[in-house]
């Protein structure tokens, strides 16, 4: 026999019909490498059709099944059962829908919200560099992109954002922050002065405690706080 | 409309897109840039478009640098059109690929991170069927980001098209059609955060909403892949193409059936069965590994039949190994990162020390809306469609016919994308305005059925044994006798669903009516297939008939469907284009009805 695990699963719920919110507790039998969108899944086919949640691709690549497990921010594709009991030593998860935004409906979050903050800082080149001589685009040296490469590889995810401790409100955010450095970086984007304006604001780096809570949490492993930092020390300016 | 639903005011655009994959994006960015003026909508499902399924493409983007002193687009054209089968249309693998390299500089242009040796040069990785020279060694012709392709373009496209302007509806679907006589005007549209339905009304519409792989029960493609295009087209009584060319890669990670890119084998990985022997050189002596998909998920699944496949204990599926022990440290954290990550992640195996299991997953549909070279939507008899627009995977040109090829189909999203794009802004110069007196009656009657139904019986199981019939009557090896049972059950699994009752009661964000809509719609596309796989008494790239193993003459076209009422399906056919073997000239011999051996 293949080993299992008894799981429970506590679960936030919010229903926008009657503006009620409760926790419901959901029993099971796993295997170890059920994910828990697996269990997700299990659950609207085997004991309760009515639980909404989030994914799309269901394998780590596009940060939308985020959920807050146990306390902590992370994407429900990538957590194994075994994983998850080993990790936080319980077979006993208490499950919360991401805080970066106003809830739907039970793990459902608004992420156009959520996404306003990342718009803010423009993820686009906003004034295109003169491509140089005789060349019919701008080529980024493997040694230029080197610098920032790990900065393009957020999925905005937003686990950052729910993780750190600087006010939702006031900041916006780890990984705004990261796109904005993005642009910043790339010497193909000519505008700087607006990102700086953006990036230095009373919305902009200086929010930041420098904990680490980012860097902690991103399932993509991106050192968050270190591109932060360097933004507060001004290292961005190539 | 229907009292029991809350109905949000009209909407008006000059071009609704529906879908933000690559396809939409790329295609709203090519109007807007031109023309920024234009008021586009754009409509996902995801809650925000960055999180459509193209973000998960890894491997890469076919294309020749004009530059390329070895490597040519009538090289790519040739494996393309061998790929296919012989079933693709030249006059559209000749159009895409001689402006693919373009679409490359104006993605770079735009922020694209595509990956660059250290002399500066664009990075490059071959995929199974590119090769030189009309099959004499491999091509390296894929340029990519890392292993993250399709994130760039996403994150490229979406990004360009916020700039302009573009209006986003998230968490919204597509419905219904819009027609005034023949001329499509829009779409009704559900709006899933505020539990309402609206029509948006537009002057042209698009639609882009990618694969239908929730069809199977083991996909690479993402849960939102639920054939709803092709479902809306069929509604409409519009034809949708080749449905049964459907393709199955063959390296799935077992259980959640995530792709393990061909890069991993192009970069040294090794198939081995049971016994811990490579089996690829039995099945493609030249190619082995690198072999077409259809090949080596034939030659897995045959290698599983004959009782060399291993047995995995949690999901109960069978596998093989896929070996990567040997490469390189480099090799496996840097070029192949996040894949070889994906064992560890999501099976705890690490490739480095152990086999990694894999099994043939169902990946593409090369099947789709049929269009002209323009992206310009057909009927049954082949006229356009004013006003309706279909590309990307959802529909077919067809620049893959029977079986695509690796690093084609993102291709095919970003020039498919701009010639659509292009059209468009011709179109709308002279396009009559948008009204239409129909209220969505269609869509009103059948949300009303889904919250009506009174029957106990679970939307999850009925999908559930959907999906084991397809794969298991219509998926990599198919038989007349297998065909029949699948179109039997379909039928008996439409009754099963229509009966059943929800249990959500409100609107707002009623994942599980939704799912039940999802489930119509993948039914629909379920039925097509199999019909059309049982009307192709012979074998074409990825429509495998054991009955009929050869490719025969008399099926050299496009399979056209149409269902007017569930099950009852019309066949068409489309001729295939031939038009690069017509003009004559040097290579011409080359794309006549060659064999497809690797
Ligand atoms: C894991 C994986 C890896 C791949 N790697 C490669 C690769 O390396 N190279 C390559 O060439 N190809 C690759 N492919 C194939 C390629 O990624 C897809 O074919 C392509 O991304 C499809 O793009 P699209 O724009 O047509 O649709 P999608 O990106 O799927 O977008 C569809 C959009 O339509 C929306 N939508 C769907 N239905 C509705 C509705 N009813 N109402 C409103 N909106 C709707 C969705 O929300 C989404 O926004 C890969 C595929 C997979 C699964
Ligand atoms: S390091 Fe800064 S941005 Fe990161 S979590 Fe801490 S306060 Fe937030
Ligand atoms: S930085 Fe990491 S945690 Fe934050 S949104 Fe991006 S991927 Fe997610
Ligand atoms: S569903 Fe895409 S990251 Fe989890």
């Amino acid at each position: 026999m293949a080993k299992t695990y008894s799981i429970t699963l506590k679960i936030h719920r919010y229903n926008p019909e009657e503006d009620r919110s409760w926790i419901q507790d959901y029993h099971m039998e796993a295997g170890r490498i059920l994910r828990f969108v697996d269990l997700f899944h299990k659950i609207n086919d085997e004991q309760d059709s009515t639980l909404a949640w989030n994914s799309s691709c269901e394998h780590g690549q596009c940060g939308t099944c985020s959920v807050i497990v146990n306390g902590k921010p992370l994407l429900a594709c990538e957590l194994l059962v075994e994983n998850a009991v080993h990790r936080f030593r319980t077979t006993t998860f208490i499950i919360e829908p991401l805080d970066v935004a106003p809830v739907i409906r039970d793990l459902m979050v608004d992420m156009e919200k959520a996404y306003e903050k990342v718009n803010q800082v423009k993820p686009y080149i906003i004034e295109p560099a003169p491509l140089p001589v005789e060349r019919d685009v701008y080529p980024i040296t493997p040694n230029e992109l080197e610098l920032y490469v790990n900065a393009t590889r957020c999925i905005n995810c937003f686990c950052c954002a729910s993780a750190c401790i600087s006010s939702h409100k006031s900041f916006l955010g780890p990984n705004a922050m990261l796109a904005a450095i993005v642009r910043v970086m790339d010497p193909r984007e000519q505008e700087k002065e607006e990102r700086f304006k953006v990036l230095y604001s009373d919305q902009g780096v200086y929010r930041c405690h420098s904990t680490q809570a980012c860097t902690f949490v991103c399932p993509k492993e991106i050192d968050v706080a270190h591109f932060i930092a360097l933004a507060k020390e001004g290292a961005i300016k190539l | 409309m229907n009292r029991i639903f809350k109905k949000g005011p009209d909407f008006y655009c000059d071009l609704l897109i529906i879908g933000t994959g690559g396809a939409g994006l790329r295609c709203a960015t090519e109007v807007l840039e031109k023309r920024p003026e234009t008021s586009v909508m754009a409509l996902t499902k995801v809650s925000h478009p960055q999180k459509s399924h193209t973000s998960t493409a890894q491997g890469g983007l076919a294309v020749v640098d004009p530059r390329d002193p070895v490597d040519k687009n009538i090289f790519h054209m040739f494996d393309t059109w061998k790929g296919s089968d012989c079933t693709a249309d030249q006059n559209i693998i000749k159009k895409i690929i001689e402006s693919s390299w373009e679409q490359i500089l104006w993605l770079e242009n735009r922020g694209m991170h595509f990956s660059r040796d250290i002399e500066g040069k664009l990075s490059k990785r071959t995929f199974g069927g590119h090769t030189l020279n009309f099959g004499e060694s491999l091509a390296y012709r894929a340029v990519f980001e890392a292993d993250r392709t399709g994130k760039g373009i996403m994150d490229t496209t979406w990004g360009e098209a916020l700039k302009r302007g573009i209006r986003f509806l998230t968490q919204s679907i597509a419905t219904e059609l819009l027609f005034t006589g023949n001329q499509c005007v829009g779409s009704v549209v559900f709006k899933q955060k505020e539990g309402e339905f609206i029509r948006i009304l537009s002057k042209a519409t698009i639609i882009a909403t990618g694969g239908c792989g929730q069809v199977f029960k083991v996909t690479t493609n993402c849960r939102q892949n639920t054939g709803d295009g092709l479902a809306l087209a069929l509604q409409a009584g519009l034809p949708v193409m080749d449905p049964e060319a459907v393709q199955f890669h063959p390296t799935g990670i077992v259980g959640p059936g995530i792709l393990a890119s061909e890069a991993l084998r192009s970069e040294g990985g090794v198939l081995r069965n049971k016994d811990l022997k490579p089996f690829m050189e039995r099945y493609a002596p030249k190619m082995k590994d690198l072999a077409p998909r259809d090949l080596v998920s034939r030659a897995i699944e045959t290698e599983i039949r004959q009782g060399r496949g291993v047995l995995n204990p949690d999901h109960g599926i069978y596998h093989v190994w896929i070996d990567l022990r040997h490469l390189s440290e480099y090799v496996l954290d840097m070029k192949l990162g996040e894949i070889s990550h994906f064992f560890n992640k999501f099976v705890n195996i690490n490739p480095k020390e152990e086999l990694c299991p894999v099994c043939p997953s169902n990946h593409y549909h090369m099947g789709g809306i049929p269009t002209t070279e323009f992206g310009e939507v057909q009927n049954g008899s082949q006229d356009t469609v004013p006003g309706l627009f279909a590309i990307g995977e959802c529909a077919a040109a067809s620049f893959h016919g029977f079986n695509r090829l690796a690093a084609n189909s993102i291709l095919e999203l970003i020039t498919m994308g701009k010639f659509a794009g292009e059209r468009v802004l011709e179109y709308l110069k002279e396009a009559p305005a948008e009204t239409s007196k129909a209220e969505g009656e269609h869509t009103l009657s059948l949300f009303s059925g889904y919250l009506e139904a009174q029957g106990r019986d679970s939307l999850g199981r009925i999908r559930e044994a959907m999906q084991t019939m397809m794969t298991g009557k219509a998926g990599v090896f198919r038989t007349e006798a297998g065909l029949l049972e699948a179109v039997e059950g379909l039928k008996e699994l439409k009754d099963r669903a229509a009966k059943t009752a929800l249990s959500t009661r409100g609107l707002i964000m009623n994942q599980e009516l939704v799912r039940r809509w999802e489930l119509d719609n993948l039914l629909t596309v379920s039925m097509v297939i199999a019909c059309a796989a049982l009307n192709r008494r012979e074998s074409r790239g990825a429509h495998y008939r054991e009955d009929f193993p050869e490719r025969k003459n008399e099926y050299n076209y496009h399979t056209l469907t149409t269902m007017e009422e569930s099950g009852r399906i019309e066949f068409g056919k489309r001729p295939v284009d031939m038009s690069i073997l017509e003009a004559g000239g040097g290579h011409a011999q080359k794309f006549g009805m060659i064999k497809r051996e690797y």
